[in-house]
């Protein structure tokens, strides 16, 4: 499900309608714009990643190149803009999900995404972490994963509720 | 001649959707007031001093608000919302954990802000329709308490 560029708020998530409190009202993507409206404190590069993350956010397709387009933006210009990588980082982590399998026969568990690190490895294993709290992982494989695209039951959502 | 003088304004009779948006607001501020006081006392770092006396002078500011609004409730003929579960139901504000960085206190209580803002704005609004003047007025002094932290909290993250 792509996220509307239009609609106040943000796309639905984990099977519910997503409520203005998680993700209060300013989708991911109008905080995009809002930065690529900002125009002078914005170099050349960080523009075209600025726009392949609005890209790929507007599929809703690819969380992997999501997590890491955001983690190389973030790098580059946190520091500058910490309020709207804040907003970005909290709808992210209302959105995505780690989809975690002990091996790779088995069912997936979900885990919640924090968004705590700079690089996409090191997310990667705090969420290995989360899993390997319910059981011991084997030979563990994890794939971040829009919620909407992998949640489908409310026993699901339950599991990646924070 | 008549003896009587006139009402400064028109006497608001019971209007429950005014009452529903006055005790939003309750429940909005309650909630900001207690993610505040948690930012209060979690925050660490070289700016502790600072944020730790700016959060607490808004929880102190908030914790007045409440009390103001609630009475403005009942002033109406209505009933104040109370209890923390049902504050935490209606204001349905994200709630934070700490430890968390400092710049992330800020940016998660400018988002709280902008949604008491955002609730306030609407009540506002309302008791403009309906010519409740102390309402309407009482909505817009907690908008600038609310505007003013949000202007401070933003500079805070400015590089």
């Amino acid at each position: 499900m792509s996220p509307n560029a239009n609609s106040q708020y943000c796309p639905p998530s984990v099977g519910d309608d997503c409520a203005p409190a998680r993700c209060r009202g300013r989708c991911a993507l109008d905080v995009i714009d809002e930065l690529l409206a900002a125009g002078g404190t914005i170099s050349g590069e960080e523009l075209d990643r600025l726009l392949d993350l609005r890209s790929q956010l507007r599929r809703a397709e690819d969380a992997e190149a999501v997590l890491k387009i955001f983690c190389e933006l973030r790098i580059r210009m946190e520091r500058k803009h910490y309020l709207a990588f804040f907003r970005i980082r909290r709808w992210l982590e209302n959105h995505l999900v780690a989809a975690v399998r002990i091996c790779p026969a088995a069912e997936p568990v979900f885990v919640p995404v924090e968004l705590s690190h700079y690089c996409v490895e090191a997310i990667r294993r705090v969420c290995l972490c989360a899993a390997l709290r319910n059981g011991p992982l084997l030979a563990p494989r994890l794939r971040f994963a829009f919620a909407s695209a992998v949640i489908s039951s409310p026993a699901e959502a339950e599991m990646v509720a924070r | 001649m008549s003896t009587t003088t006139k009402p400064a304004s028109t006497p608001v009779k019971k209007d429950t959707r005014l009452i529903d948006g006055l005790n939003l607001v309750l429940a909005d501020s309650y909630a900001l007031m207690a993610l505040t006081h948690l930012a209060h006392w979690n925050v660490e770092g070289e700016d502790f001093f600072p944020l730790h006396k700016a959060f607490q002078e808004q929880y102190e500011e908030l914790f007045e608000a409440v009390d103001e609004i609630a009475e403005r409730v009942r002033a109406i003929d209505g009933y104040a919302m109370g209890g923390l579960g049902t504050f935490a139901r209606a204001a349905q504000m994200e709630e934070f954990k700490a430890p968390l960085p400092q710049k992330d206190y800020v940016a998660a209580l400018i988002v709280a802000h902008e949604k008491v803002v955002d609730d306030a704005v609407r009540t506002r609004d309302q008791a403009g329709e309906v010519s409740d003047l102390q309402t309407q007025d009482l909505m817009i002094k907690r908008l600038q308490f609310h505007e003013k932290t949000l202007w401070m909290l933003k500079s805070y993250l400015k590089h």
